[in-house]
């Protein structure tokens, strides 16, 4: 089983920009909704918690939130599946709606900062990247002989 | 009154729930994703990506990769909170979740079969694991065959070369990912103490500049990090290979350091107390001197060297005196105890 995701460079250069709101709820459901007349419309710029901050409400719980860059070096793609899948082993296909450099990341009733979990989990990517670095053959040599030195001299 | 109130407040059924209820069905399951600008088809590529599952030694299970044609691959992490929900342009998404792409050495994953069927004998790698797909793919067409000189020795006859897994080699390899894994932890500042929670809540740039940089703590937060891709018999080898001590060792370890630190604390403490005291027989010492107390000690001899013991003993023994003398005539305690 494999998923193909959809799309070649060309149908990446010409999709569309998307506009994404990142809400700290769970919705149950999916579907249409007036997000302009109704979320949009009441966003307001904070300042006073700091520059580039916003504020606005959901159901009347106080939202705070900034607009984000997707993190350097990656897209934002948002994928969706037409067809369902027949069957658990049958190849899917995930197509392309749009794309986006940057979205909302809203925070309910807290002014975003680094103790944010999604902030901490990007950090992940970093880490990722070190450990994914190759390494050279002269530098395994030198640690297979320190490693020895070291046996010899510990007993 | 109020019961007839409730009933009121009943909220009447949403006359377009239904209308919501098709459209939920119809619009399927959007997905946010972060991908790597490295593995996404350039203007006028035409090759697509893939997503595919091959065995995770770290997870024990399959786990979900995105491949390139060329390939090149990077394992899809998925970030889930657990109240998240998107807004894509006028579109409510349920599926709060980010999906994004990190790079991942393929080695790491060979490694596990390389391990279950190289260590007694040199295998080539179209031999391996013929009958799973999925495994003979990653060995065949993702992986570089050079990368697997870390972990193993290479034997060639003719074109084909074959390998055989070797433990020294590659525990070496994982004790230099382990430290480039933690240089990086400590460019980042991560805190990696075991009492990382409480530093969540305040992790500004002051704090991670004043914390403590433990090595041993990055080595073995590091050591964890690559033991997620691992057997866990590979990760208590790395461990060992370290010589990382367990948690538990260096909790108590820093717990005894921290009572070594109180105890000097409470010594300080200590002092501290006497002092007060000494101030405490100073201020009896002045109202001898003003005349108040009457007594026969010299004031000046009283403030340099207080002499608090011989005042504690009168004063007790005016107390046991003034005591006796209420006592006098009252019967004893013990004689309304007696057996009649």
């Amino acid at each position: 089983m494999s998923i193909t995701l959809d799309f070649n460079g060309k149908n990446l250069a010409k999709s569309k920009q998307l506009d994404l709101h990142y809400l700290p709820a769970k919705i149950d459901g999916d579907g249409e909704a007036n997000v302009e007349q109704y979320f949009n419309n009441y966003t307001r710029e904070a300042t006073e918690f700091g520059s580039g901050i916003l504020t606005n409400a959901l159901r009347g719980y106080p939202l705070v939130g900034e607009q984000l860059k997707v993190p350097e070096g990656y897209r934002g793609l948002v994928l969706q599946e037409t067809e369902k899948p027949i069957s658990e082993s049958s190849d899917r296909q995930l197509r392309l709606t749009g794309v986006f450099g940057d979205f909302t990341y809203w925070n309910y009733d807290k002014v975003p900062s680094n103790g944010d979990a999604y902030r901490q989990a990007l950090l992940l990517a970093d880490v990722a990247q070190a450990l994914s670095q190759p390494i050279t053959e002269h530098d395994l040599e030198a640690e297979i002989a320190r490693n020895k030195e070291n046996a010899k001299e510990s007993p | 009154m109020s019961k007839k109130a409730t009933r009121g407040s009943k909220p009447k059924p949403d006359p377009d729930a239904e209308r919501s209820a098709k459209k939920t069905t119809a619009a399927a399951l959007k997905k946010v994703l972060f991908v790597s600008e490295e593995l996404l088809p350039k203007d006028g590529d035409d090759g697509r990506l893939r997503l595919e599952r091959f065995f995770h030694p770290g997870q024990g299970k399959e786990a979900l990769f995105v491949t390139h044609p060329d390939g090149q691959m990077m394992e899809l992490l998925e970030y889930a909170e657990p109240r998240r929900s998107w807004l894509v342009n006028s579109e409510v998404c349920s599926n709060g979740r980010i999906y994004m792409t990190t790079p991942v050495d393929p080695t790491l994953l060979a490694l596990h079969h390389l391990r279950k069927h190289c260590a007694q004998r040199a295998m080539s790698l179209d031999n391996i694991a013929v009958e799973e797909a999925s495994t003979s793919r990653l060995l065949n067409e993702i992986l570089d065959p050079e990368s697997l000189k870390c972990v193993s020795d290479v034997k060639s006859s003719g074109d084909q070369r074959f390998y055989k897994y070797n433990q020294e080699r590659t525990l070496a390899w994982l004790a230099l990912k382990t430290r480039q894994v933690a240089s990086m932890l400590k460019e980042k500042q991560i805190h990696c103490g075991h009492s990382a929670q409480s530093q969540n809540f305040v992790r500004s740039e002051k704090l991670a500049s004043e914390s403590v940089t433990n090595e041993m703590d990055y080595t073995r937060m590091a050591c964890d990090i690559v033991g997620r891709y691992l057997d866990a018999d590979l990760h208590g080898l790395l461990t060992a290979y370290l010589q990382i001590p367990s948690e538990i060792q260096a909790i108590v370890e820093e717990k005894a350091a921290a009572q070594k630190r109180k105890s000097k604390a409470g010594k300080d403490e200590g002092t501290d107390s006497k002092k007060i005291k000494l101030n405490d027989s100073d201020a009896a010492a002045k109202l001898k001197s003003s005349g108040l107390v009457d007594s026969e000690a010299d004031p000046n001899v009283s403030i340099t060297s207080p002499t608090p013991t011989p005042l504690k003993e009168r004063s007790l023994t005016a107390k046991e005196k003034a005591l006796a003398k209420g006592a006098k005539g009252t019967k004893s305690i013990a004689s309304f105890f007696k057996v009649k």
